[in-house]
């Protein structure tokens, strides 16, 4: 028996109503990623392939003129890189450990406890500017409360923010003070999360308290760590504040790192081709690093599993 | 509800709408103007001026303060683009004034502009040669010392005097420093160029010239390297390091810092802008409060004459905003410009010289520190301070890292340092 053509009524759509009613939920945060991500990085991408100064923008096309200056700039590959990836790799290992061991500290059962870990996450609920600023004041060598008090207890006289190494040290303390708390939290959830037959069948075995740690508490917690590990090093490779406020990037560039870099270029130097194009190449090498991490990421999960 | 309480709510509820309908009318005379700027204790005491007069011109002026920091991106962003309804009127200096001549409106027929002292205005000229600012004061870097702990006579007159003198005072236990000001960018001038600028020396040469033909005809020829701006930085480097006058952190101080270990009584000398005579004597701002005197640059060793710089910063009216609105901000400004008293009542206030100079013939007469402040600022020789081509920034910016850079590496390593640092100078001019 031939069958009629389906009229246009009875046609199967292309999405099912469950499928067209999940679109639906998910617009307007698409319609605001669209917007307020996606247009204007295309529009930076625009720009860093122009002659784009913010004074007259002429918006010339340069092809990849401002990228071949950016790579083979000196300072950014001498200077700006690897202070990103040594301020990366330093906050993120020292937030994580002693993010663990307070989460750690907060698990047990204590008095005040909840005092002190409403006191331990108040770094996260103060924007970073003013912490970076509390910080500079807190190392000047003439007013400085730290400063002074180092000098006090006997530290030797060091030019904490006039010299690059110093300088850099305290922008990554504070980084680990601004971030600590974030993995505080969110290991903690994790902890207390964790199931207790594991821990129960390690007392059985007689297991210490390192040996548990070290070969129950570690592994339950990997996919956790590794996810907070990957979401942090991203969000530390794009470091500006704290850089800005307290060194900003000097002593002679010594302490810049890649947003800087950007930002000098942009506005500063006030050429936004130069400084789109400084951020596309950052956005290029943290692709490849944020790839290699996404792989370390799954190769955890799956052990872990 | 009865028929009499009825119409009188109606009557009353007619009476509202109609006094509804009379008030955008009457608030439609008034101009609303939004003047956007930076909380500096000049531009506080100048909008103060523009207040008074707004009220007497029904004028809505809303005022909008902007960090330094973010202030030249923000502008600049605005007038390229051509923005409305943001900024009516700006503060405007004279580093940025080639960049933005272009988004402002002369201001060749506000009152009194022809008063501003010969050359203030220059840097602002768009390419007609109009003005494109209105000045509101002078801001010129001037020398303070404290008068508790130096005699007029012994304020030091060289770079070795202020090493002698800052010696003695730390010595016989008086002050911790001798002298301290701001180093980072952009605060160069209250460190490096006061001192380059007296030690016959500055960026380019031929030295003091800010004719881009000139400075083009010579190649941007730097003087980075030469013997006067090594001496310079070989000062500042024993200044921190060796004489021990400056605090060592010295070189990560904007004026910010600077400010708080003078006013905190700390230092006896710094060099800062004129403006700041008000907050240095004001004592509930600082210790040295009615103990400040003011002096000559000292002078460096190749020096042939005391120079100083006395740039101004202005208000311009973009070119975005409405020809209504930009009558009303001529007319605004002009009043100021044209009251004297309150000009006098600035410079009392805060140091900051009147933008008139007719008022300055009426100071004159009458005040001894105007006096004195104007033999020091004018009756000298002047550099701009600042230089007019498009990437003035970039190189100010590289400058300040290459001199950081000597007076905080080895001491013998500054010629290298400098030396190796001029090609970007002159690349910057060329870029």
């Amino acid at each position: 028996m031939s069958m009629a053509p389906a009229s246009a009524a009875h046609r199967p759509r292309l999405l099912g109503e469950k499928e067209r009613f999940m679109l639906l939920l998910i617009a307007p945060a698409a319609l605001v990623l669209l917007s307020f991500e996606v247009v204007p990085i295309l529009i930076g991408m625009n720009a860093s392939f122009r002659d784009w100064s913010l004074v007259n923008p002429q918006k010339t096309w340069v092809g990849l003129r401002h990228y071949v200056e950016v790579f083979t700039d000196p300072v950014f590959l001498k200077i700006v890189l690897p202070n990103t990836f040594i301020l990366m790799v330093s906050s993120v290992t020292l937030s994580l450990v002693f993010g663990l061991a307070l989460a750690h500290l907060l698990k047990r059962q204590f008095f005040g406890r909840i005092l002190i870990q409403t006191v331990v996450l108040l770094p996260l609920t103060i924007a970073p500017v003013i912490t970076a600023t509390m910080m500079r004041w807190s190392f000047n060598d003439q007013f400085g409360v730290l400063t002074t008090l180092l000098a006090y207890i006997g530290v030797p006289q060091v030019g904490w923010l006039s010299e690059r190494w110093p300088s850099f040290i305290i922008v990554i303390l504070t980084d680990v003070w601004i971030w600590t708390p974030w993995f505080t939290i969110i290991l903690l959830a994790a902890l207390q999360g964790l199931p207790k037959e594991p821990y129960e069948a390690a007392q059985i075995d007689a297991a210490s308290k390192w040996g548990i740690f070290t070969h129950v508490t570690l592994p339950l917690l990997r996919p956790v760590i590794a996810v907070c590990v990957l979401i942090r090093a991203i969000d530390a490779f794009r470091t500006f504040d704290q850089v800005w406020v307290l060194t900003g990037g000097g002593p002679a560039r010594s302490t810049e790192v890649f947003s800087v870099y950007a930002y000098v270029e942009a506005f500063v130097n006030l050429d936004l081709g130069r400084g789109a194009a400084a951020a596309g190449a950052g956005a290029i090498i943290m692709l490849a690093v944020g790839l290699g991490l996404y792989a370390i990421v799954n190769r955890a999960m799956e052990v872990s599993r | 509800m009865s028929k009499f309480k009825s119409s009188r709510l109606l009557a009353g509820l007619g009476l509202a709408a109609g006094l509804a309908a009379l008030a955008p009318g009457a608030a439609s005379a008034a101009t609303d103007l939004t003047i956007c700027y930076m909380n500096h204790p000049v531009q506080t005491a100048n909008l103060a001026i523009l207040e008074k007069w707004a009220k007497k011109q029904d004028v809505n002026l809303t005022k909008t303060p902007m960090s330094y920091s973010i202030y030249l991106p923000k502008i600049t962003q605005m007038l390229a683009n051509n923005s409305t309804g943001q900024c009516d009127i700006i503060w405007h200096n004279d580093d940025w004034g080639q960049d933005w001549a272009q988004y402002l409106v002369s201001t060749d027929d506000v009152p009194e502009i022809k008063n501003v002292a010969e050359g203030q205005l220059e840097p602002f000229f768009n390419e007609k040669g109009q003005p494109t600012t209105v000045p509101m004061a002078t801001t010129a870097g001037i020398f303070f010392y404290r008068t508790d702990l130096v005699s007029e006579a012994e304020v030091p007159k060289t770079w070795d005097d202020l090493v002698k003198v800052s010696q003695k005072l730390q010595k016989d236990g008086k002050v911790k420093w001798g002298y301290v000001g701001g180093m980072t960018f952009t605060n160069t001038f209250f460190s490096f160029w006061w001192s380059l600028w007296n030690n016959n020396c500055d960026v380019y040469a031929p030295a003091y010239e800010r004719d881009n033909a000139v400075l083009s005809k010579n190649g941007w020829k730097p003087m980075t390297a030469d013997a006067c701006q090594v001496q310079t930085a070989e000062f500042w480097w024993d200044a921190l390091h060796k004489n021990n006058i400056s605090p060592p952190g010295m070189s990560t101080y904007s004026r910010d810092e600077a400010n708080a270990i003078f006013q905190a009584g700390d230092a006896a000398f710094t060099v800062a802008d004129s403006t700041l005579l008000g907050t240095y004597n004001d004592p509930k701002k600082s210790k040295a409060a009615g103990h400040v005197g003011m002096a000559r640059f000292p002078q460096g060793p190749m020096s042939k004459e005391h120079r100083s710089w006395i740039d101004i910063w202005g208000w311009s009216i973009p070119k975005s905003v409405t020809p209504e609105k930009q009558k009303a901000a001529k007319a605004l400004l002009g009043a100021m410009m044209t009251d004297y008293e309150g000009q006098i009542a600035q410079w009392e206030q805060t140091g900051g010289p009147p933008p008139n100079s007719k008022v300055w013939a009426m100071l004159d007469k009458t005040d001894p520190v105007w006096r004195q402040v104007k033999g020091i600022l004018f009756d000298s020789a002047h550099v701009h301070d600042a230089y007019y081509f498009r990437n003035w920034a970039v190189v100010h910016k590289t400058y300040s890292d290459i001199l950081i850079k000597a007076v905080t590496g080895a001491r013998e390593d500054i010629p290298k340092v400098l030396t190796e640092g001029a090609p970007a100078i002159q690349q910057g001019a060329m870029r």
